[in-house]
């Protein structure tokens, strides 16, 4: 009988699908470099992406994540009223209990509606452009298009007598214009999607946390890119919540 | 049919109020006489906002009646207000007719809507269609006398600012933070008027935290996704915010379990365990400190003992829910967290007002009774105000019924009442598109 033996070849290697990666930042030597790929190399120009960026697929299911953990009702089941049904009084009133929308379609018909309608004309924004409906980092004040205060009904006497090292009068704010004040509360509303806060470039990197037991995420899964804090984890994580085949 | 100015002048005649401060979570609501002095959280009563359905006795709860269930397993709940807007007017309706109109309904809250004003709260930022509806239910299905309709938080500007002020105008500057069910908001008030370019909104909120326990604990241990109403009691019962970003992580160590071959203990001062409810014997759980033989036994490492129960051990689940508001990116929301939010919106303003914010800031809204959020909020934005600026910041006396109690004050003035209140029969010949105007403080021409 013949003697059968395995050769190890290159298909064979056995990769643990995981490793221990030493997180020093971006290393330009290591990154590939493929002069003949231009598009690539176009995208490169641009900046490559950082630690903390993700990729498509890991942005979209943090979307779905939150936007799942922010949900109120279930769409799938439905409770019916209890009791008799008392029909409403006026057509209005029938057509507006009886409309199963949910929020999301009314925000986008808003979103809409402040498309098609110009802003509204105050006489705090009439010299500005309409608000662009994109979330912008900082909406523009009505404070940036008023006069500064006004001459200087309220502003204390010049003193004479007082030493200039006990005066309070630098650490005192500015008295308040009426115009300004007027324009700050005259502002229009935002709109839903431009009122919340956003998060300003250069701030702290993000904090990493461990995927399965939420301890700080020292390493990355090869196979999604989800933090990790041990092998231990890295077991639960890819039999539960891999991104692998997502 | 008797002329016209007769039938004004009767229904200008002083009425009682239904103060209703509409939550996505619970509503808050009381009747309010005109002219009444002595108003106190007392005079509202809670009720939840929802309609529950339960899959194990196949009966259906509305609002107070779930007071009256005894089996919270997998109970689905339908909520009328999704983001903070009224958006099922199926559901709002047969709630507030359940909880208002219904022969059944409590003694002090049952009212005739024709002989009643209503003074009901709002979300800011509400999309207009979604007012609109509202006004037309509130005239042509409910047909209340007169109604009002403004931004919630804002209300808390009646509060008298010293205890025995007897002033009954608002207060001039004030910073709410409102931290609900649905959201975090951030609004400065000028006398009583929202200042709303600078309004900040977070979407961490009750909910949101409620929810992401949920998701921890069924990864980690039993399958919860349809355990709401339990695990917003367990988020209740056992989550703190931790004192520091730095005492985060110290107590994220504490909490680790260690690596394979470097097994560490578990720190009994974080570590729970929370016996669960059966819904036979029990229908609440209760917290108590990790034994770490009872989770051996649990994975089958140990011979069983002692009477059977279910637990459900929480470690950084503890500290790290409530840690969203303060770091929203945690979980990927790019936002920033509460304190650098409120400065954000704090920029926005002038100097001087800046200066009047920053003195005067009030928390409401339940977030802010998980222990530790008010000393983490304080040290955290002491951290970021200049440092010559004076920092008052303090929580409702009860974050949930303030809102609610600061509506009530106004209701029990008639003077002031009666310059915000729109008359039924004015609504009638002038059509919602005025209401809306009028009520977003535009020209009513």
């Amino acid at each position: 009988m013949p003697h059968v033996e395995v050769l190890p070849n290159s298909a064979s290697v056995s990769a643990p699908g995981w490793t221990y990666v030493v997180d020093t930042g971006y290393d330009p030597s290591k990154a590939p470099i493929n002069p003949k790929d231009r598009k690539r190399a176009a995208a490169r120009t641009q900046g490559r992406r950082g630690d903390n960026e993700l990729t498509a697929r890991q942005q979209t299911a943090i979307a779905r994540r939150i936007a799942e953990l922010d949900r109120d009702n279930d769409p799938k089941q439905q409770i019916a009223i209890p009791g008799k049904n008392v029909p409403a009084k006026t057509a209005n009133a029938r057509r507006i209990i009886q409309s199963a929308r949910q929020i999301k379609h009314w925000l986008d018909e808003e979103e809409a509606l402040a498309q098609l309608a110009p802003a509204p004309r105050t006489a705090a924004t009439s010299s500005r452009a309409p608000p662009s409906r994109k979330l912008s980092t900082v909406p523009p004040t009505p404070a940036e298009t008023t006069p500064g205060p006004t001459s200087g009904f309220m502003t204390p006497l010049p003193r004479e007598d007082i030493d200039p090292l006990l005066s309070i009068e630098k650490t005192m704010a500015p008295p308040l214009s009426e115009s300004e004040l007027d324009a700050l509360l005259s502002a229009p509303p935002l709109s839903y999607a431009e009122s919340f806060a956003t998060l300003p470039a250069g701030g702290p990197p993000q904090r990493q946390f461990c995927d399965n037991c939420g301890y700080w995420g020292k390493i990355k899964c090869l196979k999604c890119g989800a933090r990790i804090c041990g092998l231990e984890c890295k077991d639960a994580h890819e039999s539960t919540r891999c991104l692998k085949w997502a | 049919m008797p002329p016209k100015g007769s039938r004004k002048s009767a229904s200008s005649l002083p009425t009682q109020t239904l103060v209703l401060d509409n939550g996505a979570y619970t509503l808050k609501s009381g009747l309010v006489p005109a002219g009444s002095s002595n108003l106190a959280y007392d005079g509202c009563t809670v009720t939840p906002n929802c309609i529950a359905r339960s899959s194990r006795d196949k009966r259906t709860y509305v609002s107070s009646e779930l007071s009256k269930c005894a089996d919270f397993g997998e109970l689905a709940f339908r909520r009328p207000v999704e983001k903070g807007f009224i958006v099922n007017w199926e559901a709002e309706k047969a709630i507030w007719e359940h909880e208002f109109l219904d022969s059944k309904a409590k003694e002090g809250l049952r009212c005739d809507p024709r002989e009643t004003n209503l003074l009901l709260t709002e979300k800011p930022n509400c999309p207009s269609l979604l007012q609109k509806n509202c006004d037309e239910i509130v005239f042509e299905q409910f047909e209340f006398a007169r109604y009002y309709r403004c931004v919630g938080p804002t209300l808390n500007a009646y509060h008298p600012a010293q205890p025995n002020s007897l002033s009954s105008l608002p207060q001039e500057c004030l910073l709410i933070i409102d931290t609900s069910y649905s959201d975090t908001t951030i609004l400065p008030l000028y006398s009583g008027q929202l200042i709303q370019s600078a309004l900040r909104r977070l979407t961490v909120g009750g909910k949101l935290l409620t929810n992401y326990l949920k998701e921890l604990s069924s990864l980690r241990h039993y399958n919860m996704m349809e355990e709401t109403y339990l695990l917003n009691e367990i988020k209740e019962a056992v989550s703190f915010v931790a004192p520091s970003a730095q005492q985060f992580g110290q107590n994220l160590e504490r909490t680790w379990k260690g690596r394979l071959g470097d097994k560490r203990n578990l720190d009994p001062t974080i570590v729970l365990d929370y016996v669960l409810p059966d819904y036979e014997q029990s229908i609440h759980g209760y917290a108590r400190p990790h034994d770490p033989a009872k989770s051996r036994m649990r994975r089958g490492l140990q011979p069983l003992q002692g009477p059977r129960e279910d637990l459900l051990p929480l470690g950084n689940e503890r500290f790290a829910v409530p840690e969203l508001l303060f770091h929203p990116t945690d979980i990927g929301i790019q936002e920033n967290g509460l304190p650098e939010a409120i400065m954000q919106s704090v920029g926005l303003l002038p100097e001087a007002l800046k200066v009047g914010m920053l003195a005067n800031v009030v928390v409401v809204g339940g977030n802010s009774l998980i222990p530790g959020f008010m000393e983490r909020l304080e040290s955290d934005l002491r951290a970021l105000v200049p440092a010559e600026y004076y920092l008052n910041i303090s929580r409702a006396e009860d974050p949930v019924k303030h809102t609610w109690l600061g509506a009530a004050r106004l209701a029990s003035q008639p003077e002031l009442l009666k310059e915000v209140l729109v008359d039924k029969a004015e609504y009638d010949e002038r059509g919602s598109g005025w209401l809306a105007r009028k009520f977003a403080g535009g020209d009513t021409k």
